[in-house]
């Protein structure tokens, strides 16, 4: 036996006035829509943002395991004026890196690569600056923190020592200052 | 432990939840490993008190369903 209404006024395609006031009410939208189904996806959406930080973690404590960073020579400080800087790759060969010999005379050494869009970061000695020249972002010399343009992040900080005449770089900070 | 009690809770830890992700984020891009881990750690803590709070609510509510 047919569900349908013979008469079609109980029907969706019903022209019926009184009928077609229920056209809102759909009662698998009712069971799937509720209180408590929004309550398990806000608790689904919770537990989802905890444990997504889990990976993190992880790799954190891979990080922490791995050994401080070698003691590398850069470059004998007489080849090194007052306002001259030059490249190296530091702590691997897959990290570019900037010592700056600045015209102040402080020696000073930063990965190279922008914390806006990894552009190559070149000293400008006329201003006594850091400058990428890709969205002109400019860093200052002294302490590596943005002063203009568009990287909000300082450029890791690498310490160097110097040696017998000899620039050696030993280790980086990525916050600092 | 009532049902609005419950309901703040879990609203609670998705804000939270929301802030540690970030900040574990940006600690380990920031290669912080020690707050990575402290964030996370949060992280995984207030994960753990909505899953609670949910499963004190279902006793609540199913509960008062029977009494009624």
């Amino acid at each position: 036996m047919s569900k349908e209404c013979p008469k079609g006024r109980h029907g969706k395609k019903s022209n019926h006035d009184m009928i077609n006031l229920m056209d809102n009410v759909d009662q698998n939208d009712d069971l799937r829509y509720n209180r408590r189904a929004f309550i398990k996806s806000a608790v689904g959406a919770s537990m989802a943002l905890g444990l997504s930080t889990v990976p993190f973690s992880v790799r954190a404590m891979i990080g922490i395991a791995e050994p401080d960073h070698d003691r590398v020579e850069i470059i004998d400080l007489a080849r090194l004026p007052e306002g001259e800087a030059f490249t190296f790759n530091y702590p691997t060969e897959n990290d570019p890196a900037l010592l700056v010999h600045t015209v102040k005379g402080e020696l000073v050494a930063y990965n190279s690569a922008c914390t806006h869009l990894m552009c190559p970061v070149f000293y400008q000695k006329e201003k006594d600056i850091l400058l990428c020249p890709c969205h002109k972002g400019y860093f200052d010399v002294s302490n590596g923190q943005p002063v203009a343009g568009p990287p909000q992040r300082e450029l890791p900080l690498i310490e160097i020592e110097v040696e017998n005449g000899k620039v050696y770089a030993v280790g980086r900070q990525y916050r600092h200052g | 432990m009532g049902k609005k009690v419950c309901w703040g809770v879990i609203i609670f830890t998705i804000a939270i939840n929301v802030v540690m992700l970030q900040w574990t984020i940006e600690a380990y891009l920031g290669r912080e490993y020690e707050q990575t881990l402290l964030y996370s750690g949060v992280g995984i803590v207030m994960a753990f008190v909505a899953f609670l709070a949910y499963g004190h609510l279902r006793k609540i509510e199913y509960s008062s369903e029977k009494k009624s």
